[in-house]
């Protein structure tokens, strides 16, 4: 049994979404010139000129900031059924909530402080 | 305005082909940043299976926090290694394949006798489906205050742990032997500080 609502235009719009990119690219290969000469392999227009390979290794400071995400992300899923009954909830809720963020706002102030959001 | 029976079963028919071809990509293709993404795709649609079993808030967090966080996770992990390396090629292989294969074969057998032998109920009460995630809501702050404030200490404690695992700032007892090293994860320089000093940072 079924009984989420709306769900049919979710649907809908992930079909939506997965036929633009396929028609898009479609129609370039149909529609679009067939060139065979060497400009055909160069960059865009009047890109810049390509330099090594696409696939190189990223540096090490991003993954601090992953990190420090991955956490953030996880306290969302933790807070959205609060914002969602919010209007249900009570002041006392509200100010839980606060100390919910507030013990989590140390950790934020720790990584600020060893330096963890730094970019060198 | 519901979806209509047949929609449903075409949706779990298409997602379960997704989820298993995805799946099976993800270990038989050798670019590991291919096996990253189709990863991706098997979470979303674990998070479809979901919402096709009422369970909007699940989806949602398997979204946000696999798909979203994991995933990036791992892709972060493997950009930053994503270096080629020089592998020997293993002699024997096959043995550590042989074995490998034998246990998750012993695994899969033990999972698919289990399901088999569980006799499955449908439950008749109705599923909250949309005023599930208010009733999560409401549990949070009433009978479950505790669990959930818990639940941001141990987060506090999971971010401090992963920057002081990151870092890498104390020197260790011993020195790790630089020899036969094939993996290298490649580091800022910095200098170490001793653990019986200050941070000088701070």
């Amino acid at each position: 049994m079924f009984v989420l609502t709306g769900y049919e235009y979710f649907l809908l719009f992930l079909i939506i979404c997965s036929l633009v990119p396929v028609s898009a690219l479609l129609a370039a290969k149909l529609l679009g010139a067939k060139g065979t000469g060497v400009a055909r392999r160069t960059t865009y227009e009047s890109g810049m000129e390509p330099i090594g390979g696409a696939w190189i290794q990223f540096n090490i400071r991003y993954y601090m900031f992953a990190l420090v995400f991955v956490i953030f992300d996880v306290e969302t899923v933790f807070l959205y059924p609060w914002a969602v009954a919010f209007h249900k909830l009570g002041v006392l809720a509200f100010i839980e909530a606060l100390i919910f963020i507030a013990i989590l706002l140390i950790g934020l102030v720790y990584a600020w402080r060893k330096g963890a959001l730094e970019w060198s | 305005m519901n979806l209509a029976e047949g929609v449903q079963f075409i949706s779990l028919g298409i997602l379960g082909v997704l989820m298993l071809v995805a799946a099976l990509g993800v270990v038989l293709l050798s670019n590991i940043v291919y096996s990253a993404f189709l990863l991706g795709l098997v979470f979303v649609s674990i998070s479809g299976l979901y919402i096709l079993l009422n369970a909007g808030f699940v989806a949602a967090a398997q979204v946000l926090v696999y798909v979203g966080a994991v995933n990036i996770l791992i892709l972060f992990g493997i950009m930053l290694v994503n270096k080629r390396e020089d592998f020997q090629p293993i002699s024997k292989a096959w043995v550590g394949k042989a074995a490998t294969g034998a246990v998750c074969l012993g695994l899969f057998t033990l999972l698919s006798s289990m399901v088999l032998a569980t006799p499955w109920q449908l439950s008749t009460a109705t599923p909250a489906g949309e005023n599930a995630i208010e009733i999560i809501g409401l549990h949070f702050f009433s009978d479950f205050l505790l669990p959930f404030e818990l639940a941001s200490v141990l987060l506090l404690m999971a971010l401090v742990g992963a920057i002081i695992l990151a870092r890498r700032e104390y020197i260790p007892d011993y020195e790790p032997e630089d020899e036969q090293k094939v993996l290298t994860l490649r580091e800022r320089p910095r200098e170490l500080v001793a653990t019986s000093s200050d941070n000088q940072e701070m």
